[in-house]
């Protein structure tokens, strides 16, 4: 119980750290996710991104900004509090809770790095094939693009969790499939 | 059928509520309701996007899973 409490404690005031330091934080304060993210777009598309001090990373030839905005630091708090809360009920110990702590934190760091390199590679694709007379603008096609991406995104990651419980470690799935 | 839908939703319950928190519940704990028209514009696109996409899916699903028994 006290580890659980720990963990929950421990889960709360890193997503609020999170949030804070995104709050505050300037395009140069978070080169620690937008750097893989753009290098990871860079390697997927062709495209060459180049930091600009205060802005972000700029595509010269495609015209388009990975800013503040960009950084995917709000799905990776939800894929954060997601992968602590499918690992809660298997917490028993000060140790466990730390090693979920740490191990969550980690695989939600690199999947929105993965998932908002894919959304923004995609964003690229359509930002240069426009859909041609649609009844939608640009910023609607973005915004429906960005909800697929993110949400297909942690609903695999959620998968990926149970079929690690499933197969790897062949235990039966513990965290609750529905809340 | 609707068991399937069911069991669908039930499955992404834990992803679709940790979606939902971070796009709608933190946003309006912050007082993002105050911003009106654009923000209602957003909540209603997070709101009903992700049910539509697990219907799609599930519905997917189905129609494989019937195509699979008819050429067996």
């Amino acid at each position: 119980m006290k580890s659980r409490l720990f963990l929950l404690g421990a889960a709360s005031l890193t997503a609020w750290g999170l949030k804070r330091h995104y709050a505050d934080a300037s395009p140069d304060d978070l080169l620690w996710i937008l750097s893989p993210t753009a290098w990871l777009v860079g390697v997927t598309t062709g495209a060459t991104f180049a930091f600009e001090p205060g802005e972000g990373y700029l595509s010269r030839e495609h015209l388009f900004l990975i800013e503040k905005s960009c950084a995917g630091i709000n799905f990776m708090i939800a894929a954060f509090g997601m992968l602590v809360y499918a690992r809660f009920h298997r917490t028993g110990s000060a140790m466990t809770a730390a090693r979920v702590l740490g191990v969550s934190l980690v695989a939600a760091y690199l999947t929105a790095v993965v998932v908002n390199a894919v959304r923004i590679a995609l964003a690229l694709w359509l930002a240069a094939h426009p859909l041609a007379a649609s009844a939608f603008s640009a910023a609607d096609v973005h915004r429906f693009e960005g909800i697929c991406v993110y949400f297909g995104g942690l609903v695999l990651l959620y998968e990926l969790v149970r079929w690690f419980d499933h197969e790897l470690v062949g235990r039966p799935f513990q965290g609750r499939h529905a809340l | 059928m609707t068991t399937t839908i069911v069991r669908a939703f039930r499955r992404a319950a834990v992803p679709l509520v940790s979606y939902y928190v971070v796009t709608l519940g933190l946003p309006l704990a912050n007082g993002a309701a105050g911003a009106g028209a654009p923000f209602a514009r957003h909540a209603l696109a997070v709101l009903v996007v992700p049910p539509i996409l697990i219907a799609l899916g599930c519905a997917t699903h189905l129609l494989l899973e019937w195509s699979h028994r008819a050429r067996n």
